[in-house]
């Protein structure tokens, strides 16, 4: 089977140790994990997990089987990169000296990354987008020296009108 | 009416049904044990030598009786010395409700005294658990708890209360049990490709396991095994579930398994699943084990589908259940020509030891054990050889009379799990099969049988080694014996006598039957140190990850 990712959108009661159940499970079934992103969400009593997961097909029926069978998981939604908005934002403290801190703000717009701060040597920007943007944005980023970087990993929703609680 | 946190315990447990817990006391439960003194006439509590004693009692408790297990033990080292019971019963889908003190909220998370982060801790090895900081959700939190444990794939389940929380006082309510989640009942169109793949076979085999058991379901496993023709083998798990000296009978599949049992797995064209994981114990290889096989695979836990082997057909659901609409919708067959086949690999049983004569024989002890006991005798095992030739000569007639660490192979599980038996079927004879290795790591135990005088006949088959793992060095690794031969001068006579039991020894080939008798006829408890050879054998053997034509049916000593 092939290998590829997939993004898991993961409902949840909001107790403590919720998150720690999820990242559990996936390190002693050995699923690997590119990104997991926890927060609340409209309704207080549940909380959102958003994972982004390498495997093949078999993996990806044992991730959500698994996740189902924790107490705390309500749903589970697995969306193929092609059927959900996504996002993920990064800070980037990129060197910025005299003499190549023009191009390094030039390089921001380009990208329409929103500069937070501007210190002596180094400018911090934030950007936010698709993985794959994300990627490129830092790559040109690195060509300046980025000092120190902070990513948060993917966020999801399906497309279209449809919700995790539309989901069976 | 307002009642403190322990006393709210109680209530609650007594809801439940509960009039049994295993446990040890300590500083973060005194409270608990305070209300435990109050409700004694309603709920026994029984004392155990350690924790870990408790953690198996409460499991043999539930296996034996098929109702939750509880044990109770204090916060910091009391939570820890459940840690392998838990995992036991987690690995052997055993319903168990564990619960454990702990210092008091403003303490927690300070390294107090005694302070462990248990939740944490048991977190990959229980169903779900809870802490629970405010008293007003014990009750629901307790509710949950036995809920948890025994719906779908039954398993254990931990609450820890700080100490503040059981002496903090709110309004409780009463309410009835809380009962199981219902099962979705299976699809219809699962049911019918089963049907239809069992109604093509030419060469059907059912494999079953501990779900059997969990559910109930013997009854409508062997009405299909009848109607549809259909040979039958058993993960350790199943042992129990189908009766022993039936025409389609084939034994233990896996490591140990018979030669008929592996060999009908490599050769059927169908393979019906029931309530089974495909551990590596049974599916060495996991391609080579039913490689002409289409599965048919039928479990209450969706996640073991596909898992380790993949099915054709996925049916999910409660066995008892599927099984009886697949009675409805199978035809009646006659694999007669596949069923001789098979017939003709069974194989006697022979002795576990094929040079001295003159002492004891596992085999013979067995079987003579067998003979002298009702069917009803509820056998528990620790883990090694002597338990592999109990699981394989021990005849076992009735689901629920196997008490034995299948997923986890824990040593030193017996001791406890015999006395949550006795407990749990006070009037039934209860038999632990240990080995000396096993018997060394929780004897401790021997204790509570005594201060309870339960009669509970132990039988330790002495080899003087770590026979297992001697094996293996044997078979794998040169008879270079690193660690499996431990000298040990204990006298297991004296050890028994000196905790207030009865000690017996067993040396002779020729006393097997009287020995045995006189284990059986004493009424308390009994140690008997059955001395056998250490060269005697496990057979036949798969090597992990092998099949059956990897299978080692002779050794030399």
């Amino acid at each position: 089977m092939k290998e590829g990712k997939i993004v898991f959108s993961v409902l949840a009661v909001n107790h403590p140790g919720v998150l720690l159940r999820v990242a559990g499970l996936f390190a002693r079934r050995g699923f690997n994990i590119d990104s997991i992103v926890a927060c609340r969400t409209e309704n207080p009593a549940y909380s959102r997990l958003t994972l982004v997961v390498t495997g093949d097909e078999a993996v990806f029926l044992q991730v959500i089987r698994q996740l189902l069978k924790l107490e705390d998981i309500v749903k589970v939604m697995a969306l193929e990169q092609d059927q959900c908005s996504s996002s993920e934002l990064v800070l980037v403290k990129v060197r910025a000296e005299r003499d190549s801190r023009g191009a390094v703000l030039k390089a921001a717009q380009t990208y329409g990354a929103r500069v937070l701060d501007i210190g002596d040597a180094t400018v911090t920007i934030e950007m936010t987008g698709q993985t794959d943007e994300m990627d490129r944005f830092v790559e040109h980023m690195e060509s300046f020296g980025i000092r120190e970087m902070a990513r948060t990993g993917v966020t999801a929703l399906e497309r279209g009108d449809r919700t995790i609680h539309d989901e069976e | 009416m307002i009642k403190n946190g322990s006393d709210i315990l109680m209530e609650c447990l007594l809801e439940q049904g509960v009039d049994t817990v295993f446990g040890y006391p300590g500083g973060a439960v005194l409270n608990l044990y305070d209300a435990l003194y109050k409700y004694q006439d309603r709920i026994t509590h029984v004392l155990t030598a350690h924790e870990q004693g408790a953690s198996h009692a409460a499991d043999g408790y539930a296996r034996a009786t098929g109702k939750v297990g509880v044990c109770i033990a204090t916060s910091g080292p009391g939570a820890t010395n459940l840690v392998t019971g838990l995992a036991t019963a987690y690995m052997d889908s055993i319903p168990v409700v564990a619960i454990t003190g702990n210092v008091s909220v403003p303490l927690l998370g300070r390294d107090s005294f005694q302070e462990v982060d248990i939740t944490g801790i048991t977190m990959p090895i229980t169903k779900h658990n809870f802490i629970v900081k405010d008293v007003r959700e014990l009750a629901h939190t307790v509710r949950e708890a036995f809920r948890i444990a025994g719906s779908g794939r039954p398993g254990p389940v931990l609450i820890d209360l700080p100490k503040d929380v059981t002496a903090a006082e709110c309004e409780y309510e009463p309410q009835p049990a809380a009962g199981v989640r219902p099962v979705p009942p299976p699809k219809e169109e699962r049911l019918q490709m089963a049907a239809e793949k069992l109604n093509h076979s030419r060469k059907p085999l059912i494999y079953f396991g501990g779900g059997v058991l969990t559910s109930g379901a013997e009854a409508e496993l062997l009405a299909l095994a009848e109607k549809q023709d259909i040979p039958v083998c058993a993960s350790m798990m199943g042992l129990g579930g189908f009766p022993p000296r039936h025409r389609l009978w084939l034994g233990m599949v896996g490591m140990h398994g018979t030669l008929a049992a592996n060999r009908a797995a490599r050769e059927c064209d169908v393979l019906l699943v029931c309530g089974a994981r495909f551990s590596d114990r049974v599916a060495g290889s996991r391609t080579g084990f039913a490689p002409n096989a289409q599965v048919i695979h039928i479990d209450i836990d969706h996640a073991e589908f596909d898992k380790n082997v993949t099915a054709a057909v996925r049916v999910a659901g409660d066995l008892k259940t599927v099984l009886a609409a697949l009675l409805e919708r199978t035809m009646p067959a006659d694999h007669r020509q596949w069923t001789e086949e098979l017939a003709s690999l069974r194989r006697e049983p022979h002795p576990a030891d094929r040079g001295e004569k003159a002492l004891p024989d596992p085999l013979a002890i067995l079987q003579t054990l067998r003979r002298l006991t009702d069917d009803d005798t509820i056998v528990a095992t620790d883990v090694g050889q002597h338990q592999m030739w109990t699981a394989q000569h021990f005849e076992l007639r009735q689901p629920r009379t196997f008490l034995s660490s299948g997923g986890l192979g824990t040593m030193g599980y017996g001791l406890g799990a015999a006395i949550g038996a006795q407990f749990g079927c006070p009037h039934r004879r209860v038999v632990l099969i240990s080995g000396d290795g096993s018997f060394h790591m929780n004897l401790n135990e021997l204790t509570t049988l005594a201060s309870y005088n339960l009669p509970i006949v132990v039988l330790v088959m002495n080899n003087q080694v770590l026979g297992m793992v001697r094996q293996w060095q044997k078979v794998f690794y040169g008879n270079r014996f690193s660690a499996t031969d431990p000298h040990r001068k204990t006298d297991l006579v004296k050890l028994a006598e000196a905790f207030g039991c009865t000690g017996m020894r067993l040396d002779r080939a020729a006393d097997v039957e009287t020995v045995l008798k006189a284990a059986l006829e004493h009424g308390g408890p009994v140690v008997v140190d059955c001395r056998i050879s250490p060269d005697a054998n496990v057979l036949p053997m798969i090597p992990p990850g092998g099949t059956v034509e990897d299978i080692i049916e002779e050794m030399d000593n």
